[in-house]
């Protein structure tokens, strides 16, 4: 198929051409005009891929095409296609990248185009991590989005902007070169010469990789994405990070970005690497649950609500991470599961903890209160995130964690156990933030805030974008059979059946 | 009847969407809506009822390799029992909140969060697995959540709500544990597959139990259930007295099939000393909806222990037990859900009479002024302290029959508790409607219009009448004929000797009060019985502030500056001071640099010699 009419490449290609053209001189009026194009078109293909995805050929790429670049002598192509594992988290980056681009065209924030630009940079990148078959592609996606991050945490961040870009430029940086290193070990050791996926994950099937090789390439991939994804105890850039990220930024790195790790790990780590995955289980099970319920512990012990969310974002990769090592369809799909729903309440989470910084001005809980009573349609929206989140059915994020507490009882009841007290802590710190912000009386320093600005309740600008992310969360959450079909078919797919490609 | 039972689930999920999108800011439209569906409701499971066939049908919701996950129905009579409860209180209570709501400028959410309770409620109801017993499970929790926290800008209302929702997340977290293990040992959790084969283990039912434990508010979590009386009055009927703190009760008796002796002990003694000690505390409240929340915990202690009895009839591991703790218990539970949400509405109206006045030694003197609201309200008091001839009288002999048969200390326990029972119920009418009144606004009650009048008189009926069940005709015959009955007159006589002991006591102490004659009398064992009431609350207060708020302070602090300090800045701080080394060996000067050569060249010759 022609390369120019695919729409996976659009989707990647729109978003970059618009950043181009801005980078290039656009006028303000018509750089704000083409970032609804540039966020629109993504998010659109994504649903029309996600409505037309053949629904049982979940294994097989949809929509796959390779173009030449020029680099097939390392065993590099642009190879894109959807299969049932990466369309929920496509979809994912597309709805989120929409809303985080709507509410930064109607934000005011300084120096507007580049931010846009940066925004749109990333959003390109995101939309190719998740439409890349092949693995060098899949890494130069990620690093596209990744370094934008960086730079608009230094310049538009908040409190501790400085050290927040610093240590998480650095903390990233070497996550990312620990999981090149791997992949290029993957590369090396398989002998197929290639990064293309299905490839190797051929090769591997008929020779899989040695014991030793597979030990070392799994060693790197999980320390480089357990970094990316905030494992504990190498999470302590997350909270810092997304405490000072500008809110679109903080919605597209956690709510997208983030999961490349995740995504990593079940895409390549675990199909090519499966007895050194299996040797590393019992630590990866350990660290997982220090993310429940250490970090999950720290969030109750916050007063600052961005950092609250970071944390609980922290806590919550940890059961992505357990899901993975049960070694089941079940376990394996609840982790794909959680990704989307995670990626799109904490992303919504976090627009809101800004819309309720701009009405209180301030981000610390103990000095808030009772806003409920000025913004019922905020408090509405933050009490569903919320509830989102801890976990309550009917939002997406409940069949994640259902699932992968189902699919834990197999690793050890114990940690399933365990795993599960994480529901009741989630609840605590959810709760008590709700609480502390809406209900109540406000603090007379906020009466004195509120008498100098009085809130308004959330404007369409705000409303839209977090509209499309509630509405995703309750799609998932009342109908689940539209992202596990395809997702079913592309995990329990035996590898041969995989290969073949619909044009 | 399959669609009449989709039908009767969806409607008021349809409700709740559309006053949450639409009727916000209408709440008369969003009040019509939510009590014309509720009306629909109550018909519909009166239909279902009628027409009385079991059947079952399920969908697969969720696939992911082996496991799928269904929703599904399975209707029979023990679920048409509990549908007809839910619709006919729920009918009563929206009715009542058309005149008691009235003037409430945040209505539109009032009665969409009713809706959403109803959708849940008859969610659990209809469930034909555990995992989506779960799931409404959940939904219930939330949409008390959002009920009990109606009234947000008062702290107390706020603090309950969170209180409510995360105590019974406590229970959750058994109960989602058991449903796993459920699943794993068992290999299904379709609650019909469930009774044609499962394994014999005391875990599974034990971990159940905990979700009723929380739901059903026994101890040791029965601490929310007094707070939750922060929401609304018809709230607290429905939810916390008639139908949602039953669904632990209900929840048992779909799974009666798991249970094993060991287990139902367990349940029995926790149901026991649920209700004695409920009673106790129900002694020394002021609040006229303090006194009704202690006497729902402790008539669910009574459920909760009858289910325990009636089933250690097992005579032996795994084999069928028999079923006259789910025939007792549900009687039980039919019965209270009429008078106490008969009772919790009587006190809305005298709340509601007295303009918000929840004292009740500010009462006093309602019979004249409230005459309807006193008649009923009489009636149920009648019926929860087992007057003859009233519903609780029959179905408290049930339980106490099975006490006295399978085991004494239970049978002395329950027993005391009808003194107690007594005691307090009386004691609050005397207080509330004889006398005079005590203060402004219990002279100026008033009785409020008919939507709140009509709902009393209704469920006054239902009080004196639920207990025949003969009158039901073949309705529910698959549960009112496992309730066990008794021969003779014995249990009858020693229950009603017991209630008369109590009602005595109350009318000798109360009669001439006008302030806590129990206290004057007597302060020792009142402050006794308040310490014993705040002896759990005070207990987790502790947990809460001084446990588990400074174990994650003392967590964060080792994050903050032991990993996020020492190691990580400090590990910044060496790479930078290594650099600062090796920078400073880079000092420009061709000496220096021939001496670090040369020094290297040493070292490689010491490496090479073997000096290493």
């Amino acid at each position: 198929m022609n390369l120019l009419l695919n729409p996976l490449f659009l989707s990647i290609a729109a978003p970059f051409a618009v950043a181009v053209a801005i980078l290039c001189g656009l006028p303000q009026r018509w750089s704000k005009r083409l970032a609804y194009l540039g966020f629109g078109l993504p998010a659109l293909i994504a649903l029309w891929c996600w409505a037309n995805f053949p629904a049982n050929n979940g294994a097989e790429y949809a929509w796959f095409v390779r173009a030449s670049t020029g680099l097939e002598g390392f065993g590099i192509s642009l190879a894109l296609g959807l299969n049932g594992v990466s369309l929920p988290l496509f979809v994912l980056a597309g709805l989120v990248g929409l809303a985080a681009g709507l509410y930064a065209i109607r934000s005011t924030a300084e120096r507007t185009k580049l931010y846009l630009m940066l925004l749109l940079f990333m959003q390109a990148g995101l939309m190719g991590i998740f439409a890349s078959e092949d693995i060098f592609f899949l890494y130069f996606f990620h690093e596209l989005a990744l370094i934008p991050t960086f730079i608009m945490v230094g310049i538009w961040g908040g409190r501790d902007r400085n050290y927040a870009a610093m240590k998480m430029t650095i903390y990233l940086t070497v996550g990312a070169m620990l999981s090149l290193l791997g992949l290029i070990a993957i590369y090396v050791k398989s002998g197929a010469n290639t990064f293309d996926l299905m490839a190797l994950r051929e090769a591997v099937a008929a020779q899989p990789i040695a014991a030793t090789a597979q030990k070392y390439a799994f060693g790197l991939l999980l320390a480089g994405f357990g970094i990316l994804v905030s494992l504990w105890p190498f999470h302590t850039w997350a909270p810092l990070g997304y405490g000072a990220a500008p809110s679109s930024a903080a919605m597209l790195h956690a709510g997208v970005l983030k999961k490349f790790g995740l995504y990593g790990l079940i895409q390549v780590a675990l199909p090519l690497l499966p007895d050194a995955a299996r040797a590393h289980s019992q630590i990866l099970t350990v660290l997982a649950l220090g993310n429940v319920l250490v970090i999950g512990l720290i969030t109750i012990a916050q007063r600052d609500l961005k950092q609250m969310i970071g944390y609980s974002s922290v806590m919550h990769m940890g059961y992505a991470f357990l899901g993975l090592v049960c070694f089941s369809t079940l376990g394996t799909g609840g982790v794909v599961l959680l990704m989307v729903a995670h990626g799109l309440s904490v992303a919504l989470m976090f627009l809101l903890a800004t819309s309720i910084h701009d009405r209180t001005q301030t981000f610390d809980l103990a000095d808030m209160g009772g806003l409920a009573q000025k913004t019922p349609v905020l408090a509405a929206f933050f009490v569903a995130a919320t509830l989102a989140g801890i976990g309550l059915p009917g939002f997406a994020n409940f069949w994640g964690e259902l699932t992968i507490f189902v699919a834990l009882w197999n690793v050890s009841p114990w940690v399933a156990a365990a795993a599960i007290a994480g529901v009741v802590i989630s609840a605590i710190y959810g709760l008590r933030a709700v609480a502390r912000v809406f209900f109540g009386s406000p603090t007379p320093a906020l009466n004195g805030v509120m008498a100098a600005n009085p809130p308004a309740d959330l404007s369409w600008g705000e409303k839209i974008p977090a509209l499309i992310l509630l509405i995703a969360l309750l799609v998932v959450g009342f109908w689940p059979k539209s992202i596990s079909t395809p997702l079913n078919a592309a995990l329990t797919a035996p590898v041969a059946t995989a290969k073949t490609a619909i044009p | 009847m399959l669609q009449h039972a989709i039908l009767v689930l969806l409607l008021p999920l349809a409700s709740a969407a559309i006053i949450a999108l639409f009727l916000r800011r209408a709440g008369g439209a969003a009040a019509g809506l939510a009590t014309a569906v509720a009306a629909a409701i109550a018909a519909i499971a009166i239909i279902l009822a009628i027409h009385g066939e079991p059947f079952s049908a399920s969908m697969e919701w969720l696939r992911l390799g082996d496991f799928s996950l269904s929703l599904g129905i399975k209707f029979d009579d023990l679920a048409a029992l509990m549908l007809c409860i839910v619709g006919i209180v729920g009918l009563c209570v929206h009715v009542f909140s058309l005149g008691y709501m009235h003037d409430d400028p945040c209505r539109g959410r009032y009665f969409g969060g009713l809706s959403i309770f109803m959708f849940s409620m008859i969610g659990i109801v209809l469930a034909d697995n555990l995992f989506m017993m779960f799931i409404f499970w959940e939904l219930v929790g939330f949409s008390s959540y959002t009920l009990i926290n109606h009234f947000h800008e008062k702290q107390s209302a706020a603090d309950a709500a969170k209180k409510a929702f995360i105590v019974n997340r406590v229970g959750d977290f058994g109960f989602l544990l058991g449903i796993v293990a459920c699943y794993w040992l068992n290999g299904t959790v379709n609650l019909t597959e469930l009774g044609d084969k499962h394994v014999f283990s005391t875990m599974i039912p034990l971990l159940l139990f905990c979700g009723a434990v929380g739901k059903s508010a026994q101890l040791p979590l029965h601490v929310w259930l007094p707070d939750a009386m922060e929401g609304p009055t018809p709230v607290s009927a429905l939810i916390h007295a008639a139908t949602m703190v039953a669904a632990g009760i209900y929840m048992l008796c779909r799974i009666n099939v798991l249970m094993t002796p060991d287990a139902l002990t367990v349940i029995m003694w926790v149901g026991t000393a649920t209700a004695l000690y409920a009673a106790l505390c129900a002694i020394t409240q002021r609040d006229i909806k303090k006194v009704l929340a202690y006497s729902t915990l402790s008539q669910l202690g009574y459920m909760v222990a009858a289910f325990g009895l009636g089933s250690t009839h097992a005579e032996e591991a795994g084999a069928a037990v028999l079923a006259a703790g789910v025939g007792a218990a549900m009687f039980h539970l039919t019965t209270h859900a009429f008078f106490k949400a008969l009772m919790f509405l009587g006190s809305g109206s005298v709340i509601h009479g007295c303009h918000h006045e929840q004292d009740i030694f500010k009462m006093g003197g309602l019979k004249a002024k409230m005459p309807l609201t006193f008649i009923t309200f009489t009636i149920g008091v009648l019926a929860i302290i087992g007057m003859p001839f009233l519903a609780g009288f029959f179905s408290k002999d049930a339980i106490l029959h099975l006490a006295l048969e399978n085991n004494h200390a239970v049978f002395a326990v329950l027993g005391f508790t009808v003194i107690l029972t007594a005691f307090y119920m009386v004691r609050l009418w005397i207080l509330v409607f004889l006398g005079t009144p005590r203060s402004e606004e219990s002279a100026h009650a008033h009785e409020g219009g008919w939507s709140m009048t009509l709902p009393l008189v209704l469920l006054a009926v239902l009080s004196v009448l639920a207990g025949y069940t003969s009158l039901y005709g073949h309705l529910f015959d698959g549960v009112w004929s496992l309730i066990p009955h008794e021969e003779g007159l014995l249990i009858p006589l020693i229950g009603d000797a017991l209630m008369l002991v109590g009602l005595t006591a109350a009318w000798v102490l109360y009669k001439p009060a006008a302030d806590d004659a129990l206290a004057q009398k007597s302060p020792g064992l009142f402050g006794a019985l308040g310490a014993l009431k705040a002896s759990f609350d005070k207990l987790y207060d502790y947990y809460v502030a001084k446990v588990q708020q400074r174990f994650a302070m003392l967590l964060n602090f080792l994050e903050q500056v032991i990993l996020s300090g020492l190691i990580v800045r400090g590990g910044a701080g060496l790479a930078g001071l290594f650099g600062l080394g090796a920078r400073a060996a880079h000092v420009g000067s061709l000496h220096a640099y021939v001496y670090w050569f040369l020094a290297g060249v040493a070292l490689l010759w010491a490496y090479a010699a073997g000096v290493f």
